[in-house]
């Protein structure tokens, strides 16, 4: 099968895939990030920028320059160009990218419904919400009280409709409840992705098969370690680990059972590719945190996608190097404009 | 020689500006374009320049024009373009071009917000116009169910409805009703009857006008609908709902009094929002049409203040001495202009100091320019496309001129297809001030635009190889009549109708006029010029114009490549190579000639030797050139032999070919090798030499190295590099093996003149036989007709597959055939292109800073 699916990947998706990659070269490198953080202003930031593959993103905007700006600025660029993708895509392609839109809008619902719990304004939300997932009913989830309601009204005709089947319930909605939506939601997301790259087979998947079981062990492990103290049974809390992973089924058990830190970190250093993440991390400063280790290593993920050719993979680990780097634009942004450049060098580097 | 042979002569300057003379001095150099400046602060990123933040505020006002012009094309106001040049005004002036865009665009703004808060009023009260008419015909629609009910069929749904509204007290269903987009309207609907359990009541009616957003300035298409439910819970709820598809709401009175009256008063206001409108426009139009007049200007002016600051961002700054250095690539000849900018930016600055130009010496190459005018620019594309060339080489773009549209001319030569091709060229060149003025959008068009006088010599030369080949259109032409004449075979009738074809003898007398001497009365002369047009009708034709073009093809080759030989002797004279010349360049001379060049002397000899009499025992010369490499001896009795004493002849030249080899191969490496043994004394004469230069550019350099370590350090690396034999060796083998295998290849590459030719007249012989002929064989009215109809199709054809696609086939092989088997010879194209600080090209916006 993968010999033919190569034969025929060019003839629909090879032009994409040599954009993509054209996109790709376009990624801030390290010298680039060198140059940035010894910026003094934003100002100094855009004239950088503008030497680097953003070109003249922000000519247009008036001095003086805002993080927001810059943020709202670096999030339309990467719209337009995954936008251009998705409409030139083909067939399975079209679904693959439709696929990493499905997260963005599990987010926005999120951040919605939240919105609405605390009484904000729905003006105030919207501009909140990432573009890359907004759809049609998406505004309207602010009427819903109850999941059930929240189904059977709106979201049964979006795309999202068959990763909610698990939380349909009569409860009201409420911050807990928010919380286990957007991690069930999350986890039956991935799994239906996961098993549509499967399907699709070819080096599709094993490209994507491996970063997505890296996420959804990221999952469980966030998971846990965010769940001690909280008022959460270690049943619900098995229920909402995604079961494609590398933990998967064995680790996952572990994982359920345990009450603290070390034993998640037990667990982990189980496995080989967890291992080394584990090690070093601390909240004390100048260690990195567990979070970051696992952004570096999701990063390693994505820039070996493009060492494969003819799969889908390159799109994925495209929007997600991106949205890292859109993170680590903004976080020398934030320090440069509150003048706390102590911390100027946390970011997470690409190339 | 031309200027064109060789690039021009550069040199490196260095500039001392005092402060406040650099930026009128770059100023001046920017017109005149002649200077490409070196970035002396590669190490400094782009912000912690000198002058980043004039850089800034160019950028800021260039935002601001921009601005403008985008108003302006919002409006469709033609921007004025009077074609003058304006000088960039000097730095103060900045700060008043500043002011006037800031006004401009804050009044701008101002206008803008007021417009767009005029024009949402505007389109609120148009949709409670729309809103107050459609919701009238629903209600109406409703009274009259309410009075026919037992005749109606509509669905269930809405029955119910209706009866619920004729039961239950008319204030008790509430409604609201509003406007949305249309395209939202199915998702809209869906929601709500999800949303509120089919218990809400929907109309919709879509509103023909389209609406203008007044934010975007997009036409949008919308909706009227109206919702009837029942209770407060609903009303919540729908009233959300509309908000999530962000619907606008209108309150519209329930009896059709209060709406009538409400309508009145929204047409009033509706009238008098229009004629503010309408003064507001007027308003922007003024202000518009003023912005219009100098907008171009003003971006002229803005773009060469940021280009100079750019420029002076490369300079040294030297605080000590209140000046800046600059370091330049200049043409030798223009120094003088140069020199005379820089006292005109000196004096316009009214600065007392005088700027200076420096000479200094380097080692580094310096670009490549070469002077080119509208007729010679699109033949040194061709050159440059393949690679610039290196600095003061021979550059063939002069003898690409003549060679590129003969060889194109070989493979492509027709009268008509030539003709039709010089016209469409004449016609680009006659237009040219045209279409320069306003530059064609069309990609493949500006292709061919830019190489109309390329695409016209192409023409020519197919005319002039069309009638050495007497084709028109695959057609001969008779011009000075046939020397070929059949009475005098003396056919017999039998043979004249038994036999399709005739057998034309030249040896019988008379047949052939141009027979050679045994006729001593040889009755004139042959057809004058080019192939005798009875050739056109012969069934041998293919066979003899294959092997008359084949020679050609190789004779042409061959002078090309000794032409090629020839420039690559100009190359190592000039640079006084006189290693490569004699190592390299004579052996390859030499291997060529006794190669290839005695194949050609053959078939010259061939052809002076051989008459119709002896024909059938003349030699073949391709198995011959074999034989002569197998050391077989040509004999007579094998019919072999061409001359005496041929076999001596022969071995004597592949002794002489072979020996070249080694000659190539070995003699360079060799003295280079003992050269380098006895470095040590010419190291030695060097270093004396440097100490003799004048002690003011010594200090200039020095200079130049202490600001910059790391050139300083790269600096001696190049002076001396490590002579390694091994790789010299290994260089020269392959570029010894190179060149043999190439006198082989290259001369078979050639044979690509003879096979597109024959393509070419082939594929023109079968459209005009399939084609054309078939058309002028019908007869009659018919015939008249049909010829009409079929000529089109003959004339579709011919320019769409022998003018473009055989004309692009033969100028990609034309192409290769100088990039490749004719450049190599010679060519390096290891340089770089001399890009002088130009504020023509800036401001065309050809060049991204």
């Amino acid at each position: 099968m993968g010999d033919i699916y190569d034969m025929f990947f060019n003839m629909d998706s090879g032009y994409l895939e040599g954009l993509v990659r054209g996109f790709k070269n376009g990624i801030l490198n390290k010298e680039d990030y060198r140059h940035l953080t010894q910026c003094d202003t934003l100002e100094d930031l855009k004239l950088h920028l503008q030497g680097t593959g953003y070109g003249h993103f922000l000519a247009n905007e008036p001095s003086p320059l805002t993080v927001s700006v810059i943020d709202e600025k670096l999030r339309e660029k990467l719209v337009v160009e995954f936008e251009y993708l998705r409409n030139h895509a083909y067939k399975d392609l079209a679904t693959f990218l439709d696929f990493i839109k499905y997260s963005y809008m599990i987010d926005n619902i999120i951040l919605l419904i939240t919105g609405t719990l605390h009484q904000r304004q729905l003006s105030e939300l919207l501009p909140k919400c990432h573009p890359l997932g907004i759809f049609d009913q998406m505004e309207t989830v602010t009427i819903a009280n109850t999941t059930a309601d929240l189904y059977n009204a709106i979201l049964v005709d979006s795309p999202l409709a068959p990763f909610f089947k698990e939380c349909i319930s009569e409860e009201d909605l409420n911050e807990m409840n928010i919380e286990i939506i957007r991690n069930t939601l999350y986890k039956a997301y991935l799994e239906a992705f996961y098993d549509w790259c499967q399907r699709t087979g070819g080096p599709t998947a094993d490209v994507m098969c491996e970063i997505l079981a890296f996420e959804a062990d990221r999952r469980s492990i966030i998971i846990t370690i965010n769940s001690f103290g909280t008022e959460l049974s270690k049943e619900d809390r098995a229920k909402l680990y995604p079961r494609r992973g590398k933990l998967f089924p064995d680790g996952l058990i572990e994982l359920s059972k345990a009450d603290e830190y070390e034993s998640v970190k037990r667990v982990s250093e189980l496995y080989a590719e967890y291992r080394p993440l584990f090690d070093g991390t601390g909240n004390n400063p100048g260690d990195k945190t567990l979070e970051d280790k696992f952004f570096e290593h999701e990063v390693t993920l994505n820039v070996n996608s493009f060492m494969q050719q003819f799969q889908y993979g390159v799109f994925y680990s495209y929007v997600k190097l991106k949205e890292q780097e859109c993170r680590n634009i903004i976080w020398i942004a934030e320090c440069i404009a509150q003048r706390h450049r102590a911390k100027i060098d946390s970011y997470i580097p690409i190339m | 020689m031309g200027s064109l042979f060789r690039s021009e002569e550069m040199c490196l300057a260095q500039l001392y500006l005092q402060s406040e003379a650099a930026f009128a001095c770059v100023s001046e150099l920017g017109e005149l374009g002649l200077a490409q400046f070196r970035d002396l602060n590669p190490n400094v990123n782009a912000f912690q320049r000198k002058f980043v933040n004039e850089v800034r505020r160019c950028d800021e006002m260039e935002r601001k024009l921009r601005f403008l012009e985008r108003e302006l094309k919002k409006d469709k106001i033609p921007i004025r373009d009077t074609g003058d040049d304006p000088v960039a005004p000097p730095p103060r002036e900045m700060i008043g071009l500043e002011a006037k865009f800031e006004k401009l665009e804050n009044e701008m703004k101002e206008v803008n917000t007021n417009q767009e808060a005029l024009k949402r009023n505007f389109l609120e009260l148009t949709e409670l116009k729309h809103i107050l008419r459609k919701t009238q015909s629903f209600f109406e629609e409703a009274a009259m169910y309410h009075g026919n009910q037992p005749e109606t069929n509509q669905p269930e749904e809405e029955n119910l409805l209706v009866n619920d509204y004729a039961k239950t007290p008319y204030t008790k269903l509430g409604f609201v009703a509003g406007v949305i987009l249309r395209e939202k309207v199915p998702a809209f609907e869906r929601v709500l009857w999800r949303a509120c359990r089919g218990n809400v009541f929907l109309r919709h009616a879509e509103i023909e006008t389209t609406f203008e957003d007044p934010h975007t300035g997009d036409t949008v298409n919308k909706c009227v609908f109206i919702i009837f439910f029942q209770g407060d819970q609903l009303k919540t709820r729908v009233k959300k709902i509309c908000e999530g598809f962000r619907a606008t709401l209108y309150p519209c009175p329930e009896t059709p009094q209060e709406r009538r009256e409400i309508a009145i008063g929204v047409m009033t206001r509706i009238e008098d929002l229009q004629t503010v409108l309408n003064q507001t426009e007027d308003h922007r139009k003024i202000v518009l049409s003023q912005v219009a007049l100098d907008i171009r200007v003003w971006f002229i002016k803005v773009r060469k203040i940021k280009a100079i600051y750019h420029t002076l961002n490369l300079f040294n700054v030297n605080i000590a001495e209140k000046c800046l250095i600059a370091e330049c690539w200049c043409p030798v000849v223009e120094i003088d202009r140069i020199q005379l900018a820089l006292r005109k930016g000196t004096e316009l600055s009214g600065s007392s100091v005088p700027s200076i130009m420096q000479r200094m010496n380097t080692k580094e190459a310096p670009p490549t320019y070469n002077r080119t005018d509208k007729f010679t620019q699109g033949f040194q594309a061709i050159i440059d496309a393949f690679g610039i060339a290196n600095y003061r080489e021979v550059n063939p773009a002069p003898f690409t001129i003549i060679t590129f549209p003969f060889l194109f001319a070989v493979m492509f030569g027709d009268i008509g297809h030539g003709l039709l091709m010089f016209l469409f060229a004449l016609y680009l060149v006659l237009s040219e001030k045209k279409y320069l003025a306003k530059k064609p959008e069309n990609e493949i068009f500006e292709m061919m635009f830019d190489g109309r006088y390329l695409i016209l010599l192409m023409g020519i030369f197919s005319m002039y190889t069309g009638f050495l080949y007497n084709e028109c259109f695959s057609r001969s032409i008779n011009v000075f009549g046939s020397a070929w004449n059949v009475n005098a075979m003396n056919d017999s009738n039998t043979t004249l109708q038994g036999s399709g074809t005739l057998t034309l003898d030249p040896k019988t007398y008379g047949v052939f006029r141009g027979t050679p001497l045994p006729y001593p009365n040889g009755t004139g002369d042959p057809y004058p010029y080019g192939i005798d047009p009875i050739w056109q009708s012969a069934g041998n034709k293919i066979s003899v114009q294959n092997s008359y073009k084949m020679k050609n093809a190789v004779i042409m080759g061959l002078l090309q490549m000794i032409f090629g030989l020839v420039l690559a002797f100009y190359n190592h004279r000039y640079n006084k190579d006189y290693l490569a010349l004699f190592c390299e360049w004579i052996p390859q001379l030499i291997f060529l000639m006794c190669l290839i060049g005695y194949l050609c002397i053959l078939i010259f000899y061939k052809w002076a030797v051989w008459n119709v009499l002896n024909s059938n025992s003349a030699p073949s010369l391709l198995i011959g050139l074999i034989n002569m490499f197998m050391f077989t001896k040509p004999t007579w009795a094998k019919k072999t032999q061409l001359y005496s004493n041929q076999n001596e002849v022969q071995i004597t030249i592949v002794i002489i070919a072979i020996l070249c080899v080694p000659w190539m191969l070995l003699t360079k490496p060799i003295i280079l090798y003992l050269r380098n043994k006895f470095q040590g004394t010419t190291r030695y004469a060097g270093v004396r030499v440097a100490v003799d230069e004048t002690s003011d550019d010594v200090a200039i350099l020095d200079h130049d190295h202490l600001d910059d370590p790391e050139t300083a350090s790269i600096t001696p690396k190049d002076e001396e590099e490590k002579f390694d034999m091994s790789e010299v060796l290994i260089y020269q083998v392959i570029h010894t093996i190179e060149y043999c295998l190439s006198c082989i290849s290259h001369t078979a590459s050639y044979l690509r003149l003879w096979a597109l030719s024959l393509a070419h007249s082939e594929l023109s012989e079968v459209l005009w036989t399939m084609v054309m002929h078939s058309g002028l064989s019908a007869k009659g009215i018919l015939g008249a007709f049909m010829s009409f109809v079929i000529f089109w199709g003959f004339a579709g054809l011919t320019v769409g597959i022998l003018l473009v696609m055989e004309g692009l086939s033969a100028f990609l092989h034309a192409l290769r055939l100088h990039w490749v088997e004719f450049q190599s010879k010679f060519y390096k194209g290891e340089g770089y292109l001399f890009t002088p600080f130009s504020f023509s090209l800036i401001v065309e916006g050809r060049v991204d800073e």
